[in-house]
């Protein structure tokens, strides 16, 4: 079964997230599938995320899809203009990848090379639109494609995001533009997650798309202060801090606090699943699954 | 379809209307740089995201803020700045324009960098400006209920 098809047989899925290597090495992205064979229903593959520059997302893809997982595979307007992108997308099809994520990405200033030329052609809901229109069988020169992708498209949301309607209004549009699923950046603020959740039934738009909620464990309390501090449009509460800085073990902490968000989340209506995205920490996504009874769903 | 998210087959820029284009930039200019800081998109949307201008974001979004807009409303990529759609949202609610912030906008045609927005109007390249905006929240709550 594929990730849509268990979207619309209304299962509850769960999908992981692997870093491709700053290295041309295969071999660490095979060894990592194990982390997720068998655990998540697919997996997103970041592609030069913070704009570091890493494997491609689309190699990576396929070597997961060898390797017997389902590859989500993200694409960002950062690197390539839309001549790239469509041709980057029909590649992907061919190659047998259903599943892709459209984002904007990270500005190149965050990067490793902050001194390179953003391309920023399209943005994330044009690039929506545009994967729809190859959906139906267009290119955007007006040409008809002899063979229609069949992308099961997602989009990201931010739910802490400033300002609030804006991001439910970027939200809306992704919808109208043609957006399959929404993976929202990692809630460690789940007051605010309920307000925004919602917003998002008042507007039914959790009807138009399948909502996935991410989750992020983290090791250190350094790692959540980095987020609440650097990390513009993150919003953590006090407890998590608190609790991590009194904590003895604290990777035993964030373990701890990720399983008990995904308990909370689960039992939010209209949430379609759960992303969980372990920076830097994929090793720790089937101990996670394990004991937040994920793993028998 | 294809038409709903891209321009296509506008009318060919000729060399000599190239030509009376930059005069006609040149007096936009005096309007537009000072007021919005105009980028010379040549494809204006400024009336469509309340007379701020979208293209002075880094990232040039032309459909609303990425999720990096600092909780002050400041830019992820140049904090001593102001998020442009953060100003646009502000904008749009001081002037009743939120139901054009739904509004999808095509993707650039970059043919039209550096020419007259207003003569392209005129030559039908571009949607003419919207000035007036009636009951807009009557409009938001349309087109949220709108085919669901």
């Amino acid at each position: 079964m594929t990730l849509r098809e268990k979207i619309s047989a209304g299962k509850f899925v769960v999908c992981g997230e692997m870093e491709p290597p700053k290295s041309c090495d295969a071999e660490t992205i095979k060894k990592k599938s194990a982390y997720f064979k068998g655990y998540v229903d697919a997996v997103n593959i970041t592609d030069n995320q913070t704009a570091v520059v890493r494997l491609s997302s689309l190699a990576s893809a396929k070597i997961l899809l060898d390797e017997g997982l389902e590859p989500i595979m993200q694409i960002t307007c950062r690197d390539r203009n839309r001549l790239a992108i469509q041709s980057d997308l029909l590649g992907a099809a061919a190659l047998g990848i259903r599943n892709v994520l459209c984002l904007t990405g990270d500005h190149q200033r965050f990067g490793d090379q902050p001194e390179a030329k953003g391309v920023f052609d399209l943005d994330s809901i044009q690039l929506i639109a545009t994967v729809t229109n190859m959906n139906n069988g267009y290119l955007l020169s007006g040409q008809e494609l002899k063979k229609a992708t069949d992308f099961f498209i997602g989009g990201a949301a931010n739910p802490s995001g400033t300002t609030f309607e804006m991001q439910l209004i970027r939200l809306y549009k992704k919808v109208k533009a043609g957006v399959h699923f929404i993976q929202t950046q990692p809630v460690f603020d789940l007051e605010r997650f309920n307000k925004w959740m919602e917003k998002v039934k008042e507007m039914r738009l959790h009807e138009q798309c399948a909502i996935i909620a991410g989750v992020m464990p983290v090791k250190s309390v350094n790692a959540l202060l980095y987020m609440k501090n650097e990390v513009p449009g993150m919003r953590i509460s006090n407890e998590y801090i608190e609790r991590m800085s009194k904590a003895t073990d604290p990777k035993e902490e964030g373990i701890k606090i990720a399983i008990e968000i995904i308990q909370t989340l689960k039992t939010i209506n209209g949430i379609k699943g759960i992303h969980l995205m372990p920076v830097m920490w994929e090793s720790i996504t089937p101990t996670i699954i394990e004991q937040s009874g994920l793993a028998k769903r | 379809m294809n038409s709903d998210i891209i321009t296509k087959d506008t009318p060919k820029i000729s060399a000599k209307e190239r030509r009376f284009s930059r005069l006609i930039l040149f007096i936009e200019d005096l309007v537009k740089v000072p007021l919005f800081g105009c980028q010379h998109c040549g494809e204006c949307i400024l009336s469509s995201t309340a007379f701020v201008c979208s293209q002075r974001c880094p990232k040039r979004m032309r459909n609303g803020p990425c999720g990096g807009t600092g909780e002050d409303g400041s830019c992820e990529v140049y904090p001593e700045r102001k998020c442009v759609w953060y100003k646009i949202y502000k904008r749009a609610k001081l002037l009743r324009r939120v139901s054009l912030l739904y509004q999808f906008n095509k993707i650039h045609n970059w043919n039209l960098e550096s020419t007259a927005a207003w003569l392209n109007v005129f030559k039908k390249r571009n949607k003419p400006p919207i000035w007036f905006v009636w009951n807009d929240k009557q409009k938001v709550k349309e087109l949220i209920s709108r085919d669901t």
